[in-house]
């Protein structure tokens, strides 16, 4: 495609300059509503017949040629981006060497875009034909067709394939792969020593059984699809609470292998296999409903506020059609919203066809909002129930109204009491019940001058409480003083009535509470009743001092603050309340039956300017071989029936794009990168098949096998190509740097899950509970985003929630709040969703480094790792090295990386019985010793080595 | 030719440095890496390869022009968490004083209905003329006096949000909302930093209770996690993430470290070639030289003891706060761009008892606060360096809790209130703006919380309006579009 390095002679238009032309001036020069100086630019025999100002070019001449001249003093394109010196020069060099083309042009082209040979000949959109398996000349070497087309191109090379990886690298790499966690001791073991010639094919069939394989690979898919537990879009970020139900349904759709194309179709069209209305739903229905959780998963932020609502809503249908595109069609549709695509052959009228299929679902005039998007799963028998508890609930409502005006009216006379001279009490007692609106100057005159009267309200009863709280506390001490004193003065009058010898002991056991008192002192005092004086009888002792008791007592008690009074009442409605049967809803894409909206073409891609109405169709360029009509309203079912006919069509096994995009995405996984390397574009930009053979055979074998992926994983990694050992890094003369060619295994980072997970199952912590909501994720007390309910007091972080092991589950149930990634995640490159992830990235960087040093979960992590080695191992350092390496490395020790280990844990040991920091923690934290803080310190060492990091 | 191909995976991998992380430490190391010019320039090259649609926005920290010239270069903001009243610091009010003990006519807006009253409150305190420039201060702030020709006091500062949570927002991040960037935050994304051994942004919080808004008061909102205000903790580990636990500091951390390079390079001499293993040994030695930074630039032994009592570290009750100060001096000197102080939670909020509590509050800090004027004017640091005091909010000119002197106190008021400001291009001895007659509200060149913010950007060239960044489909700013004018009264 570099044009600028192609010898004159072979400059063709077709493939070197109407790029260029695509990319910068056919939007207004030939494919455009507007061909602007009447000059098009589309076929060579129009550049020459040129415009309004003659010619387009002079053949052979470029500097009389407009085209260039006016591109080379940058008069053209106009705006900001120019063409590059690159291209001027492929111009220039296709005008003097006599502007040819490759092919005659077409007799006929109709306005605006039409699709050149070149464009419908593109790899990506020729049909899907199964190529015949080559042959090789390591015939040896190949276990799979996959391996023969692979082995072919390394052989053009002089390559081959590496040797097989051994067991232990085996088992390692494909646990990692199918479970995302690494393989237990045990399993390494039992694999090791199998001696079954299907040992690896077991092994292979028994990842995929795990439940754990949907876990895995079900991100994979949340990752194209943008899955998200926040709305996002606005700084809100709104909480999705029911999103969960699309992830669990992905990861069980993965674990039980559903076919790949009833699984887009139940995304895609899941709501109109259901008939409406949605009620009372049995599982199946359930399940279809929530899987159009897919086209839900984008960035939704149309119920904020302060939000151009127009804008918010085209944006989410914008970004879902953006998710299909990369996701299924491995296209940019995205660049056909405000013009021609400006490299692939997709029209902006193509753009808003497709947008037609999933109008009338969206609906964006008469647009809900993500609340009103959800299906309930109340039947009519919840109903039922419910609404006989609301009625109870709201007659106690009542109560509490009526409560409220008595407790007011009792502050208010009180605080008239307190603040106000007796004269204007009723005039303040009328303004104050007068609406403001309705006051006389001189009323609100009045109340101002007594803000503690006008400020009075049931909102704020619970400010007036703390004056009631103060005078109680201190009438309370007050209270318990005299009490004590009154109480200990009569009995020491009664004492003093018992034989002297008898008083020590009688004293003795009153100053005991009764339960604690013991038989001889029950027996004495059981001798002397009189000495017993409780508050009860004191008034047969003191009857002043008990009075005057009981008067304090009737003072406190009239002491009661009144705001919680209130909320007594409003504990009783939330109480029935929660009696309600628990609701439950399905986050979902479904039309309103009978309501078929119109879709606009929108000039420049803005909402405001809708343009001609255009009904649903599939991409032109992908319907070149397959036609396929979509219904503007299929009269069979309640719904449009649009986007069924397309989720039809994109499954029929004649798409040309869809199970390449996808094979390729799976292989991607297993490989580190795809055959394609733009796995969310195969159009022009997009990298090319280094093995297109492979593709369309993948492709094929996919969809002849049932879509079945987990065939595809079983056909993939038995292969000799999966089971190579890492590909070895020649000093000099790489012929296959990039490892495309797969002369060996790629090496790979653990993502940012899987080290999670992995740290959590070494140390023993992993909670492999499966499903439901999502894990909570806050910000602590630095800011830091931590997995933790949100305990706020002003705005900053209060007690610690127990999490109850919660916090220990597997990734994938963490919730993903857009505005607050989990750091541990976020750094190791675990997607942001705006709106979706084609690929991660793998960054290095010296925050990985000091948060595998100094973060908390990892130091915690890796003492309850030594905690395990401790208990599994014993004391014995050989023994302890050799548990926690095969636990973090799938293998023993070398002897000398035995000798090492002993040093560092006898070294760290003696350093640490020094530091007075850990002299201190040591001292509080009984069961910790210098041993195990070594150990601990081991551990955190291998989680932080690349030998953990990196996958072989 | 693969050695070529292994640099440009290289740079692929590492360029991502430049957008992920997700503490505030990202950016400190994304900057690092890269400040090996060639990796730049290539960087740049790759980059017009690729498609503008689907370019990948990169953030750094990374030194940046700003729009025109600036005159501020760092900033050190002392945040009064709480409310201090102007009227007994600040603002001196005769017609109040003459006034005391009358009802109120004018319109007024408590926040504790409980214990209102409309009567008017003379400050307690004697005010009196210091320095050249004559400008009144409180007898409570005596070390202020004394740099009192370097500041200007602001007396009309205006958020009209009469409670902590949202005039802390206002002041802080521009808006009454949360999950908007703090003015640190937008400072170090515009500005990056002119260090990168340390973070750009970075709060000193108080070894108490968190001020209200708790970490909002350094979030990076909807920018991206490396401009997040890094917290200075009172204990150990000081910075997370940056410093180990304690029981790890030191030798047990070196030794560890040590063992894991030679786990490392064993590993390696099997994989000759993957550079991606090689950068990740190269990012644990860059993380330790951070770690020697950060500790370096907190240590106050190295300054001298002259130094120390200029900050009243010698005295229990300014110790704390002035060895915070003293920090935030030596911070600035290395490069980081933007510091805030924090008081202990609620420290300056005074409904009550304000006679007792408002001396003791203004003990802790005036000391410190006029220390580090003269500290940085006598290092020259002064002149680019932005100091700010000031909270939330002022304190209403009549009684709360009307029972007894003891018991007085003044209810929320953000209609008027003073800050002071210095240094960076802030007028020096001078005073801006004024409250009615009584102090209640700001009447005379009133500065609400934007136009200080776009005069405060502006001291450091850029323009708070034009500042944006994308955020859901739209242009976000500082000033969110709620107009107002860079204060140009204020400029030196």
């Amino acid at each position: 495609m570099n044009a600028a390095s192609q010898d004159a002679e072979n400059i063709y238009f077709e493939e070197h300059v109407r790029p260029i032309l695509k990319a910068h001036c056919l939007e207004c020069h030939g494919e455009g509503k507007e061909t602007e100086g009447e000059l098009d630019l589309r076929l060579r025999r129009f550049i020459l017949k040129g415009g309004d100002s003659g010619p387009g070019i002079v053949v052979g001449k470029p500097e009389e040629s407009p085209l260039y001249e006016r591109t080379l003093e940058q008069d053209m394109p106009p705006g900001d981006t120019k063409l590059t010196e690159a291209e001027l020069a492929t111009i220039r060099k296709w005008i003097e060497s006599g502007a040819r083309t490759l092919r005659p042009e077409p007799e006929t082209i109709g306005k605006g875009v039409f699709l050149t040979e070149g464009e419908k000949k593109f790899w990506s959109f020729q049909p899907i034909r199964k190529p015949e398996v080559p042959q090789v000349k390591h015939a040896d070497r190949v276990r799979t067709p996959i391996d023969a087309f692979l082995l072919r191109k390394l052989e053009e090379k002089n390559l081959t394939f590496s040797p097989d990886a051994d067991r232990r690298t085996l088992i390692r790499r494909a646990t990692f792969d199918l479970l995302g966690l690494p393989p237990s001791p045990k399993e390494v073991e039992q694999f090791v020593n199998d001696k079954d010639p299907k040992a690896y094919e077991k092994l292979i069939d028994r990842l995929l059984a795990s439940p754990h394989y949907g876990e895995r690979w079900g991100r994979h898919w949340l990752d194209v699809v943008g899955y998200a537990d926040s709305e996002g879009y606005t700084i809100q970020d709104p909480v999705r609470k029911h999103s969960y139900r699309y992830r669990d349904y992905v990861i069980k759709s993965f674990n039980k292998d559903k076919p790949f194309d009833q699984f887009i179709r139940e995304q895609l069209a899941g709501d109109e296999m259901v008939k409406p209305p949605y009620r009372n739903l049995i599982p199946d229905q359930i399940e279809k409903l929530v899987a159009t959780g897919y086209l839900r998963m984008v960035p939704d932020g149309t119920a904020s506020s302060g939000v151009d609502a127009g804008l918010a809503r085209n944006q989410v249908m914008a970004d879902a059609l953006q998710v299909v595109g990369s996701s299924l069609l491995g296209l940019t549709l995205n660049c056909a919203q405000c013009h021609n695509h400006r490299y692939d052959p997709i029209p902006q009228t193509d753009y808003y066809h497709l947008r037609a299929i999933f109008e009338p679902a969206y609906d964006w005039k008469h647009w809900k909002t993500p609340a009103q998007r959800l299906i309930s799963l109340y039947t009519d028998e919840d109903i039922k129930k419910a609404a006989a508890i609301e009625a109870e609930a709201k007659k106690v409502e009542i109560k509490r109204r009526e409560k409220a005006k008595e407790l007011i009216e009792d502050a208010l006379v009180d605080q008239l009491e307190q603040h106000v001279p007796k004269e204007f009490h009723q005039a303040l007692r009328e303004a104050y019940y007068t609406p403001a609106a309705k006051r006389t100057k001189e009323q609100t005159a009045l109340l101002k001058k007594y803000p503690v009267i006008m400020k009075l309200s049931e909102g704020s009863l619970y400010l007036y409480d703390r004056e009631i709280n103060t005078k109680k506390r201190a009438l309370n001490t007050e209270y318990e003083k005299k009490k004590k004193q009154y109480l200990a003065q009569a009995r020491e009058a009664e004492l003093k009535k018992i034989p002297a010898e008898d008083r020590a002991a009688a004293k003795a056991a009153l100053a005991r509470a009764p339960v604690k008192r013991n038989e001889a002192q029950k027996k004495i005092l059981a001798r002397y009743p009189g000495v017993e004086v409780t508050l009860e009888n004191l008034a047969q002792h003191n009857s002043k001092a008990a009075g005057e008791l009981k008067q304090l007592k009737a003072k406190l008690d009239k002491l009661v603050p009144r705001a919680p009074q209130l909320a007594k009442i409003s504990e009783e409605i939330k109480a029935i309340r929660a009696k309600k049967p628990k609701q439950e809803f399905v986050r979902a894409l479904f039309e309103t039956p009978g309501v078929v909206p119109d879709t606009f073409f929108f000039s420049r891609g803005n909402h405001t300017s809708p343009e001609q109405k255009l009904e649903p169709a599939v991409l032109t360029i992908t319907s070149l071989q397959e036609k396929c009509e979509i219904p503007i309203n299929d009269e069979q079912i309640p719904t449009t029936g649009r986007r069924l006919a397309y989720a039809r069509y994109l499954t029929s096994g004649k798409h040309p794009l869809v199970a390449r995009v996808l094979v390729n995405r799976f292989w991607m996984h297993h490989f580190g990168k795809g055959i394609v390397g733009t796995p969310g574009d195969f159009g022009f930009l997009g990298d090319r098949p280094s093995h297109p053979e492979l593709l369309d055979w993948l492709a094929s074998y996919f969809m002849e096998n049932g879509w079945s992926l987990k065939k595809l994983h079983r056909t993939i990694m038995t292969s000799t190509a999966y089971r190579q050992k890492l590909k070895a890094i020649p000093a000099t003369g790489d012929i296959d740097p990039d490892n495309r060619l797969l002369s060996g295994m790629s090496l790979r980072r653990l993502e940012a899950e899987v080290l999670r997970d992995s740290i959590l199952k070494i140390s023993g912590n992993l909670n492999t509970k499966q499903f439901g909501e999502a894990v909570p994720v806050m910000e602590d007390k630095v800011g830091q985003i931590v997995i933790g309910k949100e305990n706020l007091n002003a705005g900053r972080p209060g007690a610690v929630i127990d999490m109850k092991g919660e916090q220990y589950r597997r990734s994938i149930y963490v919730q993903v709040r857009r505005s607050k990634p989990l750091a541990m995640l976020d750094m190791f490159d675990a997607p942001r969703m705006s709106p979706n992830c084609e690929a991660r990235p793998s960054s290095t960087v010296a925050p990985q480094s000091l948060l595998l040093m100094n973060n908390e979960f990892v130091t915690r992590q890796s003492l309850l790792f030594a905690k395990r080695v401790k208990k599994e191992a014993g004391d014995d350092l050989k023994a302890q090295i050799r548990f926690a390496w095969e636990e973090a490395f799938s293998r023993l020790p070398t002897e000398r990386e035995l000798a090492d280990a002993i040093q560092f844990l006898q070294d760290q040991a003696d350093i640490l019985s020094k530091q007075p920091e850990a002299q201190a923690k040591m001292k509080k934290e009984k069961e910790l010793t210098p041993q195990l803080l070594a150990l601990a310190s081991f551990c955190q060492a291998l989680i932080s080595s690349n030998q953990f990091l990196y996958v072989d | 030719m693969n050695n070529n191909q292994h640099d440009t995976n290289y740079i692929s991998s590492r360029r991502h440095f430049l957008s992920t992380g997700a503490f505030s430490l990202a950016g400190v190391a994304s900057a690092c890496l890269l400040r090996d010019e060639g990796l730049l320039a290539a960087e740049k090259k790759e980059k017009k390869q690729v498609r503008p649609e689907l370019e990948q926005k990169t953030y750094d920290l990374k030194p940046k022009e700003p729009l025109f010239e600036p005159r501020a270069k760092a900033m050190i903001s002392m945040w009064m968490q709480g409310g201090p009243s102007h009227l007994d610091l600040f603002d001196p009010k005769p017609t109040l004083t003459k006034l005391n003990g009358k009802n109120y006519e004018g319109d007024i807006k408590y926040d504790n209905a409980a214990e209102a009253s409309p009567k008017l409150f003379a400050s307690p305190w004697k005010f009196k003329k210091h320095g050249e420039c004559g400008t009144e201060l409180s007898e409570l702030l005596p070390y202020l006096g004394e740099v009192v020709d370097q500041i200007t006091v602001i007396r009309s500062m205006h958020t009209g949000v009469n409670n902590h949570g949202q005039s802390i927002r206002a002041l802080q991040n521009g808006r009454i909302l949360g999950g908007r960037p703090t003015v640190g935050s937008w400072l170090t994304y515009a500005l990056g930093s002119e260090t990168q051994d340390l973070p750009a942004y970075m709060a000193l919080i108080d070894p108490g209770q968190l001020p209200v808004m708790g970490v909002e008061n350094w979030s990076n909102g909807f920018l991206p996690s490396l401009y997040q205000g890094t917290v200075v903790r009172a204990q150990e580990p000081r910075i997370l993430n940056l410093d180990p636990p304690p029981f790890l500091k030191g030798n047990p951390q070196l030794r560890a470290l040590s063992y894991l390079k030679r786990l490392n390079q064993q590993h390696y001499e099997q994989r000759r070639g993957y550079h991606d293993l090689e950068a990740r040994i190269a990012s644990y030695e860059l993380a330790e030289h951070m770690q020697l930074a950060a500790k370096e630039a907190m240590n106050l032994q190295e300054e001298s003891l002259a130094t120390q009592k200029m900050y009243g570290m010698d005295k229990p009750e300014t110790k704390e706060y002035g060895s915070r100060c003293l920090i935030a001096r030596r911070l600035i000197e290395r490069g980081v761009r933007f510091v805030q102080i924090f008081t202990p939670n609620q420290k300056w909020d005074h409904h009550g008892n304000i006679r007792a509590a408002l001396p003791a509050a203004c003990k802790i800090v005036d000391q410190p606060g006029a220390a580090l004027v003269a500290d940085l004017a006598q290092r020259g640091l002064l002149d680019t360096t932005v100091v700010q005091w000031g909270g939330e909010m002022g304190r209403l000119p009549v009684i709360e809790k009307d029972k007894g002197p003891a018991a007085q106190g003044r209810d929320h008021n953000t209609y008027g209130f003073s800050w002071w400001v210095a240094g960076g291009g802030f007028k020096a001895g001078h005073v801006h703006g004024a409250t009615d007659e009584v102090g209640h509200k700001a009447v005379e060149n009133v500065v609400n919380h934007y136009d200080y913010h776009l005069t405060l950007l502006h001291l450091f060239g850029l323009d708070a309006n034009r500042l944006v960044f994308e955020q859901g489909g739209r242009e976000q700013s500082l000033i969110d579009n709620q107009g107002g004018r860079v204060v140009k009264e204020l400029l030196a």
